[in-house]
């Protein structure tokens, strides 16, 4: 994924306009955000890609799902990542959203 | 006895001595050293202030009274407020010191671990500390409440303020409350716990190397505080779906969290476990889905006449019904509900049923139910023969699948396939113990869009009548194939088999030669006479089966590392292979990504490939 833009960190922004910096790689991880880095867009450009409907919360952890998936990668034993329960129904909404669910690679 | 230590010769002892002193251990020295110990307590407790920070609990004996107590103060509370204020302070720093060391233990360290600030760790270095200083279990002791004397057990309570309290203070302190908060045990997580639960999913078929996904995470988390939930909101389909399944896994799903499931405008609705529902609750689905199409519902046990009656009567047309094991529901309710609603019913399947789903019900499908295309009725002692036939009527079906208890002749089904077998894509026969040749020549005669074919442990069907079946046959590629335990059974010669009953070498060779190509399921479980030959020639150098995803070929014996690995190598998608019981497998090299199920060494049961 490196050759497709300058840099292999992309920062992902909240709607509360906090920022996230994680590798691109582990980003990748979505298919949504892989389709925004993706060709000509805008976000593939300059790197940023803003969700004005994920509150930095929920962004946060879902940055901290993406580096601890790349971490686990191929890996057996992996210990599971805790969610907070209060925000457990939209973190499934945003799970949805960003296409975290079984059917990716 | 010192005198005559050579002599046997005992005057009466108690039988205790006798066989302390088979030991080795003489009473009466216990009872000297004893003494001795008695004697220099009561020398300590003389001089008040020495030993105390060893025995904070034990109330002083013989205290002096310099401060006067108050009058009003019973005689219990005498000795402890009468003590010396110096002697006390002594105390304290003693008290401190052994703290101090406490909670520079090990021990203390460990249990640090589970608390955060440093107030819960003052409260566990002074618990370890009463811990360590009261009297042991056996003792006598005066109860710090009432003042009786009781004998301490294990689980003599503590005073609030130190001291220990008799059995019925105990309780009494107990009942206002003040009972010790016991921590909730935490679930297994060690790596034992973890190692179990990683080969239960892999035996599930669902696992896969790698983090878990975001969803499946929320959806554990969900799962485990579901009853904090009130409503899932807008949560897709799917999703929804998904939490079903977790809940029922851990059954969960009661009439309390039924209603999270329910939402008004959907389609479906799926309960994985129903046995916790009650009748009422099968009657809400109704009341709150009312575009219902496609209902599945197992282990319900309540979906009773009332149930089936109530939807019969509401305007609500099913598509899809999957009835799992609801025994309550008679015959005249099948037949009502399949005369009033059968029109739109495309699908039924009804599992586990025995009782009152029999020939009677299937008899009306055929005039009520026009646009039936799928048709499963499994685990059923109920229909015969006759309810075939009826079945043979059904010139729209696509899907049939029967499991039933009775066993049913040959050329019953050979008629229901020279009937309706054009037309069907889905044949599934389980354990049909007496079907022989002519079903597989019926089916070769005339399906010719199958795509799923199941016949189960007969012990009739020959090697020849699978080639007649697999050669020149019109049909496209099957897709899905189980022939489990078509073998051979005879206990006298279980080894030989020289008319070549069961699925055997030619058949394999057949099969795979007539659908190979697209196959993606194949269970031979226990075909037993499957040759190493016939493994090696289907499973040749230049051949590949690109989209087999599953292998079953457990108990044939005649399967060898070398088959296994060129397995591997035939079958590029191949995600797992089960070979229990082939005791040949002893030591393969699995690619990566590949789940290889059942090896019969000390390894481990599964083997989940890290070679590249």
């Amino acid at each position: 994924m490196a050759d497709d833009g300058p840099n292999k960190y992309i920062t992902l922004v909240s709607s509360d306009g906090f920022e996230f910096v994680v590798l691109r790689e582990a980003a990748c991880a979505s298919p949504t955000i892989a389709g925004m880095l993706r060709n000509q867009m805008v976000e593939a450009k300059t790197g940023r890609c803003s969700f004005a409907e994920i509150s930095s919360i929920i962004l946060e952890k879902v940055a901290e799902y993406l580096s601890y998936r790349l971490k686990y990668k191929d890996k057996l034993d992996v210990p599971d990542l805790d969610i907070p329960v209060e925000y457990c129904l939209e973190m499934i909404v945003v799970a949805d959203f960003l296409g975290l669910d079984e059917q990716m690679a | 006895m010192s005198r005559r230590p050579n002599r046997r010769i005992m005057g009466p002892q108690s039988a205790l001595t006798d066989f302390l002193a088979t030991h080795h251990i003489s009473a009466a020295q216990i009872r000297a050293d004893a003494d001795a110990r008695r004697r220099a307590a009561q020398r300590n407790q003389d001089e008040p202030g020495e030993e105390q920070s060893d025995q904070v609990s034990a109330p002083p004996l013989a205290p002096e009274v310099t401060v006067a107590p108050s009058p009003a103060l019973p005689t219990r509370t005498r000795g402890r407020a009468a003590t010396e204020v110096t002697s006390r302070e002594e105390k304290r720093k003693k008290e401190q010191k052994v703290i101090e060391k406490i909670k520079a233990s090990k021990k203390f360290q460990k249990r640090k671990r589970d608390l955060d600030d440093s107030d819960d760790e003052d409260d566990l270095a002074l618990a370890i500390f009463q811990e360590r200083s009261a009297p042991l279990p056996g003792q006598m002791e005066n109860c710090a409440v009432c003042g009786k004397r009781f004998t301490i057990t294990p689980y003599s309570r503590g005073a609030p303020d130190g001291g220990l309290l008799c059995t019925p203070c105990g309780k009494e302190l107990d009942q206002k409350g003040g009972a010790p908060k016991k921590k909730a045990k935490r679930a297994s997580g060690g790596p034992v716990g973890k190692r179990r639960q990683m080969q239960s999913t892999i035996l599930d078929g669902t696992y896969r190397p790698g983090a878990k996904s975001l969803m499946t995470l929320c959806i554990e988390t969900l799962a485990k505080n579901i009853d904090l939930a009130e409503d899932l909101g807008d949560l897709p389909p799917l999703v929804i779906d998904k939490i079903a399944r977790k809940l029922s896994k851990h059954r969960l799903l009661n009439p309390t969290t039924l209603h999270l499931f329910l939402q008004p405008s959907a389609e479906e609705v799926y309960i994985y476990d129903g046995a916790k529902l009650g009748a009422t609750d099968y009657i809400k689905i109704f009341q709150t889905v009312p575009s219902l199409k496609r209902l599945k519902i197992r282990n319900g046990i309540h979906f009773k006449d009332e149930v089936m009656e109530y939807l019969a009567s509401r305007n609500i047309d099913l598509e899809q019904l999957y009835l799992h094991g609801s025994n309550l529901l008679s015959q005249d309710r099948w037949k009502l509900y399949l005369e009033e609603k059968g029109k739109s019913l495309y699908s039924l399947r009804v599992y586990w049923t025995d009782k009152h789903f029999g020939d009677e019900v299937l008899s009306v499908l055929e005039a009520s139910c026009p646009s039936l295309e799928r048709l499963k009725v499994s685990h059923n002692q109920q229909v015969t023969g006759n309810g075939i036939k009826e079945i043979a009527k059904l010139k729209s079906l696509r899907h049939l699948s029967l499991d039933l208890r009775n066993q049913v002749r040959s050329d019953v089904y050979v008629s229901l396939l020279s009937e309706i077998g054009a037309g069907l894509e889905t044949f599934s026969l389980s354990r049909v113990l007496d079907a022989d040749n002519t079903v597989l020549d019926a089916i070769h005669n005339n399906c010719r869009s199958l795509r799923k074919l199941r016949i189960t442990e007969s012990d009739v069907m020959t090697d020849e009548g699978f080639v007649r079946l697999f050669k020149n046959w019109a049909n496209r590629s099957l897709l899905f194939v189980d022939l489990e335990k078509c073998r051979q059974l005879e206990a006298s010669h279980p080894r030989e088999n020289p008319d070549n009953v069961g699925f055997c070498s030619n058949a394999f060779r057949a099969l795979m030669a007539h659908s190979g190509r697209a196959i993606r399921h194949l269970n031979v479980h226990g075909c037993r006479h499957i040759s190493e030959s016939a493994f090696e020639d289907v499973f040749a150098p230049g051949k590949t089966y690109p989209e087999l995803f599953k292998l079953e070929i457990s108990f044939c014996e005649e399967v060898t590392d070398f088959i296994v690995g060129s397995i591997f190598r035939s079958c590029p998608n191949l995600r797992e292979l089960n070979v229990f019981g082939c005791m040949k497998v002893r030591d393969v090299r699995v690619p990566r990504g590949k789940i290889l199920v059942g090896v019969p060494t000390a390894v481990g049961m599964v083997i989940e490939g890290d070679d590249d």
